[in-house]
């Protein structure tokens, strides 16, 4: 499904995009995420397709917000059963209810449920309304974040079983992951689209590597062959848009800084010398910060850490393999 | 022991504020609505003028209504009814007189109400009618009700407003407020202890349920985050 809206208040913005299976929609706070997908409702006024113009009863959405508003005063099969009219609403709302697995709750209120089946109380009472599309405003901020990833599989899985093409908008990197397709959002526009795996191994300019998640941006010149990085060439294989002398960005995430071990070959090119300015342990790995003629945020697998025993001071190189640099158009900041 | 006139006047202030209070929900609710969801310009003003009764002396008002209502008065050419000395000017005098208090009461109620609820209600495709029925009273009820309970219970013991539009006619628009002004100035002061204790009795119910009222709507507000 293509979108494409235009909206003046309460932010301006013009998003054109596709909507493709689960689609994930990644900004910042601020940059008009939410209000995209209540311009999409019905509920905050813009011009555009699809159901420009129809008001929010009349246009086939099913709308979670970032909150859910479950009907407090109402038990969950009661919610579900709100959009329904004609006979036999019970029976169809708990009809509802078991396709997202929760007919024994059917009898309990939004306040007795936990943060994973007010989503699917909430999705199921979409469902209900027959949408043909559904959208979906920070679905991870009501998680409990000990067991979000699981509870945020299933949903999708669940999305996916519906096979309704799905919004979701979100600054949640986790869920970027589980896209069918991904689109990135900067203020006011959309700044790239396409498969998940794509954007994430190419971001097409540097907004968009930093809200996926590149420690390490770095500005470059484009020279020969690679690139200019204070004085450092970095051997990579150029893009036909990169021409000697243009100014550039190079973007290595952290964990593909990859510390040289003495007892083996060392690597043909792109080795940096340095101190190790400080290390840490950030849950299962190690992040650290090295410092050469280039700084860079360095990310250690444990099993790295523990065959290296690398110490704050020491002195250390590091590898930049060539397909690991992502260079990217623009000026320095 | 009280006597007869003093139950004619319990009922006649009984009656109006009933009455009031009725045309309050009708009329009130409505005007809350808007005024909590809607911003125009010269809103703040049109607030203050509604709640203008709540700081003016009451016998200001009643002069005003009194002239409005009068054989003069602009509701008697627009309308050829005659509401000074009247049940129907007492009423109108007491809506008045009791709006900023329901007024703020419904509001509150309102402005309660999570906008988030309403907004997913309009999605799912569903009459307003049911949205109303189905979700804002269900969850606003206990505040329009101790709106027009204090409604009720402030047009009960209005005094000023109604001594100005009213009179002291017996039988007629002799209020039980003015009828206990009536008591003392005759110097029957037993009377008047013992009518004031019904008042008092009468005022103390209405605020208990109020009170009660105002914690059955906190119980739904706990249950929305």
């Amino acid at each position: 499904m293509e979108v494409h809206y235009r909206i003046r208040r309460p932010v301006a913005l013009e998003a054109r995009f596709r909507i493709q299976g689960f689609t994930v929609l990644l900004g910042e706070s601020g940059v008009g995420k939410t209000t995209l997908l209540k311009a999409l409702a019905g509920l905050v006024p813009a011009e555009g397709r699809p159901y420009g113009g129809l008001p929010p009863e009349r246009r086939p959405v099913g709308y979670l917000p970032q909150d859910l508003a479950l009907f407090p005063h109402m038990t969950a099969w009661e919610n579900v059963a709100f959009p329904l009219a004609g006979g036999n609403r019970k029976a169809r709302a708990l009809a509802f209810l078991e396709r997202v697995g929760l007919e024994e709750h059917a009898h309990k209120r939004p306040s007795q449920l936990s943060g994973g089946q007010k989503q699917r109380v909430a999705l199921a009472r979409a469902l209900a309304r027959n949408p043909e599309i559904l959208l979906l405003d920070e679905p991870t901020s009501a998680l409990d974040p000990l067991t979000k990833d699981q509870v945020l599989g299933e949903l999708v899985d669940l999305i996916r079983r519906e096979g309704i093409p799905t919004l979701a908008v979100s600054h949640d990197p986790t869920l970027a992951r589980m896209a069918d397709w991904l689109v990135v959002m900067g203020p006011g526009r959309i700044l790239q689209e396409g498969p998940p795996e794509e954007v994430y191994s190419a971001p097409k300019q540097l907004l968009v590597a930093r809200l996926l998640g590149y420690e390490n941006l770095l500005p470059a010149r484009v020279a020969p062959g690679g690139v200019e990085i204070q004085g450092v060439h970095l051997r990579l294989p150029l893009p036909p848009w990169a021409q000697p002398g243009e100014m550039a960005w190079v973007g290595i995430r952290a964990e593909e800084v990859i510390v040289v071990r003495q007892d083996r070959p060392p690597p043909p090119e792109n080795i940096l010398e340095g101190v190790l300015v400080s290390l840490h342990p950030e849950g299962l790995a190690y992040r650290g910060v090295f410092q050469g003629s280039i700084r860079l945020q360095i990310l250690l697998p444990r099993h790295v850490q523990a065959r290296l025993n690398l110490r704050p001071g020491q002195r250390l190189q590091v590898v930049l393999k060539p397909h690991y640099l992502h260079l990217m158009p623009g000026e320095a900041d | 022991m009280l006597e007869p006139p003093f139950w004619t006047a319990l009922t006649l202030s009984l009656e109006v504020a009933l009455t009031a209070s009725f045309v309050l929900l009708l009329t009130g609710v409505p005007l809350a609505w808007w005024l909590a969801f809607r911003s125009f310009p010269g809103k703040a003003l049109l607030e203050a003028i509604f709640l203008l009764p709540l700081v003016l002396p009451p016998t200001v008002l009643g002069f005003y209504i009194l002239l409005f209502l009068g054989p003069e008065g602009p509701w008697r050419k627009l309308t050829g009814l005659s509401w000074a000395f009247s049940f129907e000017g007492l009423v109108f005098a007491s809506v008045l007189f009791s709006l900023p208090f329901a007024l703020t009461a419904y509001r509150e109620a309102f402005l309660a109400l999570d906008r988030n609820l309403l907004e997913v209600a309009r999605t799912l495709g569903v009459p307003r009618g049911k949205i109303w029925l189905k979700v804002v009273l269900p969850l606003t009820w206990p505040g329009l009700l101790s709106g027009t309970l204090l409604a009720f219970a402030h047009t009960l013991g209005e005094f000023g407003v109604v001594l100005m539009v009213g009179g002291s006619i017996p039988g007629k628009t002799q209020m039980v407020s003015i009828y206990l002004y009536d008591l003392v100035q005759a110097l029957r002061f037993r009377e008047a202890a013992e009518a004031s204790a019904v008042l008092l009795l009468l005022s103390l119910g209405v605020l208990v349920a109020v009170r009660l009222l105002e914690a059955r709507g906190r119980a739904w507000k706990s249950t929305t985050g």
